[in-house]
């Protein structure tokens, strides 16, 4: 069974066409990279399959549920990290966790099991009884995406999850991210080509709402004859 | 059901922390009242009954909650700027759960008010300690809901930067138009018609009479309780409305 599946979604904002006619199928346990320049759709792609924001029109399933019709089955078995940071600012950083434990409704074995893991994975142990907003930006935005993992999610969603971190702190968020793979669904928007590059299994390219194109690596840099997907992903831009 | 109880739990915890944590808060809710009770206390108390403990004591209460509806407003407002409540829109949890987690942190923070400055009152003047004093503790959390449900309804519509100006408007409404500060004889009376039909009078005259007794019981404790009542339905009913809203265009 796919992961995702869209039909002809559609979002429409008064007279912007945000995104038009989605196909689109995501393998379970793949992360797939959508990439695409600045309003080209990607968020608002996200917000739909997260079901934050309704389609103007067509469908997507999550793990077989429609957005239209199943938010709440959705919402059990998905989690998101989107661009902003999004913490409690005067919890410690355990308390994030822990907190966002209790919203996801885990005992408390379970919350310790997660604690342990999002340490293991983000070395947040370093930092646990700091306040999150005496962390920098790199700790906040780990600590950002470790929250969405705290509660097993089926399908993960990260948009633009290392947007305005140095070159060290996105290197480790990719080795976290890497750690991930395979065991879930990861759908990752980025505008950085060489995240894309070094992390996806598929990659997505979109402009004005529309797919361009949809495939690996190999398939990407043989159809446009290039060898890296950031001159892939210009040609492709441009030419369309 | 469970669940719903559960999440709410740990949304009041986590807003309970994030505004007892900011030192800000603390002086406005807890530090400003308190100075002013004493020192409004010893300066007049002997000019006029306006100052006397009885009358005092429970409008600096109504005064102080006022701050509730900055603080609640301030902490709905960041968290929806911060993308945070975003982030918690993806977990099952419904709106109404949302709000109820803003509503509950606030009352254990008026429970402290009205018990902290009922026991400074009685401590300063101990002819002060009463039943009454006990009921006007419970009945302090209606007036409350007052000024948590303005809090709810600015930090659905406005902006971090915007809630400071708006919630001062409440704030001062309190403080001016109550009436507690001065004597009411002599007003206008159009004044008066105006501060009797906004909630602010009516929610330090119900706490104040309350805890001062009377026998005028309709005038004096009914009517102002449904006033407040009705504001505090209305205001409330429009945030969660706002804040539904909001929440769907996200």
């Amino acid at each position: 069974m796919s992961a995702i599946r869209t039909e002809k979604l559609r979002k429409e904002y008064k007279d912007v066409v945000a995104v038009d006619s989605l196909d689109l199928q995501i393998e379970e346990g793949e992360l797939f990279s959508l990439l695409g320049v600045n309003g080209a759709g990607k968020t608002t792609t996200i917000k739909m399959l997260t079901t934050l924001t309704t389609p103007t029109s067509g469908d997507a399933f999550v793990l077989g549920y429609s957005i239209n019709n199943d938010k709440k089955k959705i919402k059990e078995q998905i989690d998101v990290s989107m661009q902003q940071t999004a913490v409690a600012r005067n919890l410690t950083v355990r308390e994030n966790i822990e907190f966002y434990c209790e919203m996801r409704g885990k005992s408390k074995e379970e919350t310790e099991a997660a604690l342990k893991h999002t340490y293991e994975v983000f070395g947040l142990d370093k930092v646990e009884k700091k306040r999150a907003k005496q962390l920098s930006g790199g700790w906040q935005r780990k600590l950002s995406i470790a929250l969405a993992l705290v509660g097993g999610p089926k399908v993960l969603f990260l948009d633009e999850p290392t947007l305005g971190l140095d070159v060290i702190a996105r290197r480790e968020l990719w080795r976290a991210i890497e750690q991930l793979k395979g065991k879930m669904t990861i759908v990752l928007t980025t505008h950085y080509m060489e995240e894309a590059e070094a992390l996806s299994d598929r990659i997505g390219i979109m402009k004005d709402g529309r797919l361009l194109f949809v495939g690996g690596k190999d398939s990407l840099f043989e159809k446009t004859g290039t060898g890296s997907v950031e001159e892939a992903f210009i040609k492709i831009v441009e030419e369309n | 059901m469970k669940d719903a109880l559960k999440r709410i739990s740990a949304l009041t915890k986590r807003n309970l922390k994030e505004i007892l944590r900011d030192p800000i808060s603390l002086i406005f809710l807890i530090g400003l009242p308190l100075f002013m009770l004493i020192l409004f206390y010893y300066i007049f108390h002997n000019l006029t009954a306006q100052f006397e403990m009885r009358y005092l004591a429970p409008g600096i209460i109504a005064f102080s909650q006022a701050f509730l509806t900055l603080f609640v407003g301030l902490l709905m407002s960041l968290d929806r700027a911060s993308a945070f409540l975003i982030r918690l829109y993806v977990t099952p949890a419904g709106s109404y759960e949302f709000i109820a987690g803003y509503v509950l942190a606030m009352l254990p923070i008026s429970l402290v008010q009205s018990v902290l400055f009922f026991v400074t009152a009685g401590i300063i003047e101990p002819s002060f300690f009463s039943v009454n004093m006990i009921w006007g503790v419970l009945c302090s959390l209606v007036t409350a809901l007052l000024f948590i449900g303005f809090g709810i309804l600015f930090g659905s519509v406005c902006n971090e930067k915007a809630i400071g100006g708006i919630a001062s408007i409440v704030i001062s409404g309190q403080s001016v138009l109550s009436g507690m500060w001065f004597p009411l004889e002599g007003i206008d009376k159009n004044v008066i018609t105006v501060m009797n039909v906004l909630p602010f009078r009516p929610a330090a005259q119900f706490l104040q009479h309350i805890v001062s007794g009377t026998e005028a019981v309709f005038d004096d404790i009914i009517k102002p309780l449904l006033i407040v009542l009705a504001y505090t339905v209305v205001i409330t009913t429009a945030g969660i409305l706002v804040y539904n809203a909001k929440m769907k265009r996200q």
